[in-house]
């Protein structure tokens, strides 16, 4: 699914992934843990192509590098990230966005775009699934959403879009207990051997709901260990101190 | 127009014509002359610093008056919406006389005018022109259809200059709703003056939706003059989009307690266009409110100015003044000017504004591009986010739909 060669992401001339090795093969959950400020989001970031973020070395999806593609081209592609923190857009309706995003990656993938009653109904089905008021949806996209609000509008997204690979950064903080489970159920949901996830989080809580098959330590730019689920009960335990210099 | 010879032969010839009735030749002539002294507005002018009519007019020197004998009109401009209709044919009415339940709608009858010291263009109005409509709503009356103006223009007239006075008077207790559009049928040049009086008696209600889209060469003045007594209140929504050249202007005399004016428009500007709005409102009774709101979102070359001014009288204690102005700069050439006054005399008074313009936040279409949206596409999403929160606000449904499609017909191009 991914492979990820000697990475290496500036931001600004300041270098923050600094050769980074990953491979994550369809169907397979990876769990990445490491200090505030080690590069996780930023890594996230170059995987979506955002600009300003000088990448080098190989990201491969399917066996494409995918260096040169844009942002809204990734997407198309099927990959999705879940931001750390989404953003607010005053003016543009959740209802109105949800679609616009879904007959986009329809269109690319050469499948029917839905019309309104069609994807009313989609996007009914899903949002209760989450939980999700559908009053919220007729409001601007995140405005005025509760941090948890946000992060559940986000597995929306993701349920609808239905992506390949799946970045999820953070998407447990901020949940109340409910809500973890109801997103955890969400994304367990999706499982399925034909989709990866790579998961960043700094609580062994939500590992307890979404069995990762590896779990990564990272640290200043790289993956320093690398384990099964239980390295993360590990870090609960005895921190990053071990693992970092 | 500076060439005072050349516009003095013409208002000889124009001041004969048969349609000027002999009430107001006097008037005309003292205008005429005030504005030979006062002299085509220049950039030097503190009043039309901002203005493009101080670039533009120096183009027409060779003013054509025309009336245009030909009154059909087009059907597929007619809004499906039931209303009462107002047509104005490259500046004459030809609709005809409405009557019924408390509404009167005329050919403009008024002949008396007043001056603005720094405002020769007003002046220019009332020297040439032609009358527009008269509209009168009775006392507890509640005009149910809304009115729409249509002011269009044709592309058989062969003149280079139009000037419109029209005037509207709700009395006691009354309440209308009045949309007005800007039809264009070619590219011609056309330097159009429009003078609006509205008066506004105690508890009287008045919205009006404007919506001045596309021209080429043309070059708009709107002034608008209005009258507010005890708790009245008018609300106005402008959309201007691609105005080659214009000037809105609004006075808004706030001379009863507890009325309330609420001015709001939206700009959406490309290539040289140039908007300039320049709003005055004068609190000078007791708790009186105001309300000023302008987006622009400017492309290109474009440019679009924004003045308003609060003027705070020293007997208007308990004033509520609101100023707010954003501008989204989507070139770095487009240029927004911005210059808000508050001229206060009263002590008790809450007045507040504020001024910001920027580039499209980034981070918000990098969001955007990642749910696969391509990067024209959920720029359109944010400028329309961006606009549409001004269109928000219009409580008539048919009025905004009609900003709506305009703002999703914008998009598509
Ligand atoms: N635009 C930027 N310009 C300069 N430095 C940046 C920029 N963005 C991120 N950084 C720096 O890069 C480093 C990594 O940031 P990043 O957000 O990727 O960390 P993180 O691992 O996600 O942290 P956290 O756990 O707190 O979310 C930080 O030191 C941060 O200050
Ligand atoms: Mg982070």
């Amino acid at each position: 699914m991914i492979d990820i060669k000697n990475l290496k992401v500036s931001v600004e001339d300041k270098d923050i992934i600094k050769g980074l090795n990953l491979k994550i093969n369809k169907g397979e959950v990876h769990a990445i843990m490491g200090p505030n400020g080690s590069g996780k989001s930023t890594l996230s970031y170059a995987l979506s192509g955002k600009e300003g973020y000088e990448a080098e070395g190989e990201i491969n999806y399917n066996g494409e590098n995918i260096l040169e593609l844009n942002t809204e081209e990734r997407a198309q592609k099927g990959i999705f990230l879940a931001f750390q923190y989404p953003i607010e857009i005053p003016g543009v309706f959740t209802n109105n966005f949800l679609r616009t995003s879904l007959n986009a990656v329809r269109k690319a993938k050469g499948e029917k775009e839905l019309n309104a009653v069609e994807f009313l109904n989609l996007v009914k089905e899903k949002s209760q699934k989450l939980k999700i008021d559908k009053e919220m949806l007729s409001r601007p996209l995140n405005v005025g959403f509760s941090g948890g609000e946000k992060k559940r509008n986000e597995i929306l997204q993701m349920s609808l879009l239905e992506p390949n690979f799946i970045i999820m950064d953070e998407t447990d903080s901020g949940l109340d207990i409910d809500a973890l489970k109801i997103v955890s159920n969400g994304v367990n949901a999706m499982r399925s051997p034909e989709r990866s996830f790579l998961i960043i989080t700094h609580y062994q809580r939500l590992l307890n709901y979404i069995k990762p098959d590896f779990v990564h330590v990272f640290s200043d730019g790289k993956i320093v260990e690398s384990g099964d689920w239980k390295l993360a009960l590990e870090l609960e335990n005895d921190g990053y101190a071990k693992f970092v210099s | 127009m500076n060439d005072l010879e050349k516009l003095k032969n013409h208002f000889e010839g124009f001041k004969n014509l048969e349609f000027i009735n002999s009430e107001s030749v006097q008037s005309r002539i003292d205008a005429f002359e005030r504005f030979c002294q006062k002299g085509v507005p220049s950039l030097k002018q503190e009043h039309w610093k901002y203005s493009p009519l101080s670039k533009d007019l120096i183009h027409f020197q060779n003013l054509k008056f025309s009336l245009n004998q030909n009154k059909s009109f087009n059907d597929t401009h007619f809004e499906k919406f039931d209303h009462y209709r107002v047509l104005l044919k490259d500046g004459v009415l030809i609709s005809d006389d409405i009557k019924e339940e408390g509404l009167e709608i005329t050919k403009y009858k008024q002949d008396q005018f007043y001056e603005i010291e720094k405002n020769q263009i007003l002046d220019f109005n009332n020297a040439f022109f032609t009358p527009g409509f008269e509209i009168r709503v009775d006392s507890n009356v509640n005009i149910k259809k809304p009115i729409v103006i249509y002011n269009y223009f044709s592309k058989d007239f062969d003149g280079n200059n139009i000037n419109n006075k029209n005037y509207i008077y709700l009395d006691k207790n009354s309440k209308a709703e009045i949309y007005e559009k800007n039809i264009f049928e070619d590219e011609k040049d056309l330097f159009f003056t429009k003078n609006l009086d509205i008066e506004l008696e105690q508890d009287a209600n008045l919205v009006k939706y404007y919506l001045n889209s596309t021209n080429n060469n043309k070059t708009i003045y709107n002034f608008i003059r209005s009258k507010l007594k005890q708790n009245s209140e008018f609300e106005k929504f402008n959309f201007s989009h691609n105005v080659s050249s214009c000037r809105d202007e609004i006075i808004a005399d706030l001379n009863g307690t507890n009325a309330f004016v609420s001015l709001n428009n939206i700009q959406h500007l490309s290539q040289k266009c140039f908007h300039e709005i320049k709003w005055e409102i004068n609190h000078n009774e007791e708790n009186t409110r105001s309300s000023q709101f302008v987006k622009s979102a400017l492309h290109d070359d474009s440019v679009a100015a924004f003045q308003g001014k609060i003027f705070v009288d020293s007997k208007a204690q308990k004033t509520d003044g609101y100023q707010l102005s954003r501008a989204l700069l989507l070139s770095d050439r487009s240029k927004f000017l911005s210059k808000p006054e508050l001229e206060i005399y009263a002590d008790d008074v809450k007045c507040s504004h504020g001024s910001s313009s920027g580039s499209i936040d980034q981070e918000s279409i990098f969001y955007l591009r990642s749910r696969g949206i391509n990067e024209p596409q959920a720029k359109c999403m944010m400028i329309e986010g961006f606009l549409a929160e001004v269109i928000n606000k219009v409580k008539n449904e048919d009025v905004r739909n009609i900003f709506y499609n305009k703002l999703n017909e914008i998009n598509n191009t």
